[in-house]
């Protein structure tokens, strides 16, 4: 499943724009059924900020560990606690209610460099050969 | 058996030349649960198994492995390592005794091949008198283990008996009409275990036999948290070489001493002279630790007590327990209610693993170790999970 209103990053993290110059960050769903069980999230705190590209936290599946890295650069305003006490929220709910944290950018256009989800689809498919 | 792991959701990955299925569809979290609660199923026929057959079959494997083969009776299997002359690990294996002459090796998969020639050019340097087989393609090996193994087994037997209820005991069954050999062991710490070797032809219909009859199938995901859980060792994080290079004595694992056999003074094996240094000398060893509060920590974390840093953790994950329902026996053995009344049915998680240490440390040392910069506490363990009062275990939290 792909939200067709976020852009991409090719680790797998997708942001959405909600005014303001503020984005919602995620996984996708691809990645968190590639990831399997979710054991452990751990978030960047409000008030940080973090560069495009950069890591905004590390997800823990049982098998390893993975950095999340950020769709844009900016300061991060809200942080998803209910998703990091409950890990298991974020497969039921990708895009909507598993959002992880927030960013106001520091540069929105950062978000054109961003895949749209036709780009990610066919990403995903070129991955899966 | 591919085909079946498809079935059953697997999701295949190559591991040492096999696909394997690193988990199927109900994930790794719930195929350990299921295992401690009733039955997993794990292919594991990607271990090497090699028949070892002879006039000097026996003085061969008395001399390669650690354990004496001489103490082997027919009908049981015992562990054991082949040591180098220095006292590391090129593999630990499991041998069995089906019958007076013959013995199958059973070895990890990764190792197969290596094991597989150092063994050959052993054979060779000894001369006639010993028939090696490699039968990891013929021979499949199931493993179904679990409190409810034993009653899905007894359900499914055409013929011949269950091995006697004692760990390392063998026998021979059939099972959709193939003579299948069977022995109590296994790799998740269950008291009730077993593991099925079934000609390949036929692995795939036992298989099939088993899911249907309610067995969970289990990938090698759970099968590494399974065997954390129970303190049991894995090559290549134990045994072999550490994170920096440096070859680990094998007795720093508490785990080799039943497969390390001293007693006979007059047997010369590979290793021994290391060996007897390690059973006196040795300052380090492999401990259990459980980590307090949140994070998982990971093959390679440095462990310090203070400032000093006093070893590294060599296997780390995070795994699935029944919290255990409060019980008025002390030994949690179900007096009365049956064991199934025990699972409460609620579930949590917990960060464990096994560390290299200096000390070796004892049970309830507070150390601390390194987790992506910052440190989190944790504790030396005896063990994370109490299966000495069969046929359930319990984590230990």
């Amino acid at each position: 499943m792909i939200d067709p209103e976020a852009r991409y990053l090719r680790t797998h993290e997708w942001a959405k724009e909600e005014g303001k110059g503020i984005f919602a960050v995620g996984l996708s769903s691809y990645a968190l059924e590639q990831l399997g069980d979710i054991v452990y999230l751990e978030l960047s705190e409000k008030g940080d900020t973090v560069e495009q590209g950069g890591t905004f936290g590390v997800v823990e599946s049982v098998k390893a560990a993975s950095d999340l890295y950020a769709p844009l650069g900016g300061e991060i305003v809200e942080v998803n606690h209910a998703v990091s006490d409950n890990p298991d929220m974020l497969k039921e709910d990708p895009y909507e209610e598993g959002w992880l944290v927030k960013i106001k950018a520091s540069n929105p256009s950062e978000f054109e460099d961003l895949m749209d989800a036709k780009e990610y689809k066919q990403f995903l498919e070129t991955e899966a050969e | 058996m591919y085909d079946c792991h498809l079935e059953c959701g697997g999701r295949l990955v190559d591991f040492a030349g096999w696909h394997m299925p690193v988990q199927y569809q109900k994930g790794i979290l719930q195929e350990h649960l299921e295992t401690r609660r009733s039955a997993g199923l794990f292919d594991v026929s990607h271990m090497g198994r090699f028949e070892i057959a002879g006039r000097r079959a026996l003085e061969f494997l008395r001399w390669v492995l650690t354990n004496d083969a001489a103490a082997l009776p027919v009908g049981r299997a015992h562990y054991t390592l082949l040591a180098d002359e220095t006292g590391g690990a090129i593999d630990d294996a499991y041998l069995y005794r089906f019958s007076p002459e013959q013995w199958l090796l059973v070895v990890n998969a990764a190792n197969t091949y290596k094991d597989w020639e150092y063994l050959r050019r052993k054979a060779e340097e000894l001369g006639r008198g010993v028939q090696l087989k490699n039968v990891s393609e013929e021979l499949a090996m199931i493993a179904l283990q679990g409190p409810r193994s034993e009653s899905l087994l007894l359900g499914m037997i055409e013929g011949g008996q269950l091995p006697e209820p004692k760990r390392n005991s063998l026998g021979a069954v059939r099972i959709a009409g193939c003579e299948v050999l069977i022995g109590r062991t296994g790799y998740t710490g269950e008291p009730v275990c077993f593991e099925l070797f079934v000609p390949a032809k036929a692995a795939e219909s036992v298989w099939r036999r088993l899911t249907a009859a309610g067995a969970c199938p289990v990938g090698l995901g759970a099968r590494d948290t399974l065997r954390l859980e129970a303190s049991l060792p894995l090559y290549g994080h134990e045994y072999g070489r550490d994170v920096t290079g440096r070859e680990i004595p094998i007795l720093a694992c508490p785990a080799a001493k039943v497969g390390v056999n001293l007693k006979d003074p007059e047997r010369r094996f590979i290793g021994r002279e290391a060996l007897e240094e390690q059973s006196c000398t040795l300052k380090k060893g492999i401990c259990a630790f459980r980590v307090f509060g949140k994070g998982v920590v990971r093959a390679g974390a440095a462990v310090f007590q203070g400032l000093r840093e006093i070893g590294r953790v060599t296997s780390g994950t995070v795994v699935p327990y029944w919290v255990p329902r409060a019980v008025s026996c002390p030994h949690h053995c179900g007096h009365g209610a049956g064991w199934e009344a025990h699972f409460s049915g609620q579930t949590a998680q917990r960060a464990i693993g096994l560390a290299m240490l200096e000390g070796p440390l004892g049970a309830g040392a507070l150390i601390e170790i390194d987790l992506r910069g910052r440190r989190v506490e944790a504790e030396v363990v005896k063990r994370n999970l109490d299966n000495s009062c069969g046929p359930i275990t319990f984590a230990v939290v």
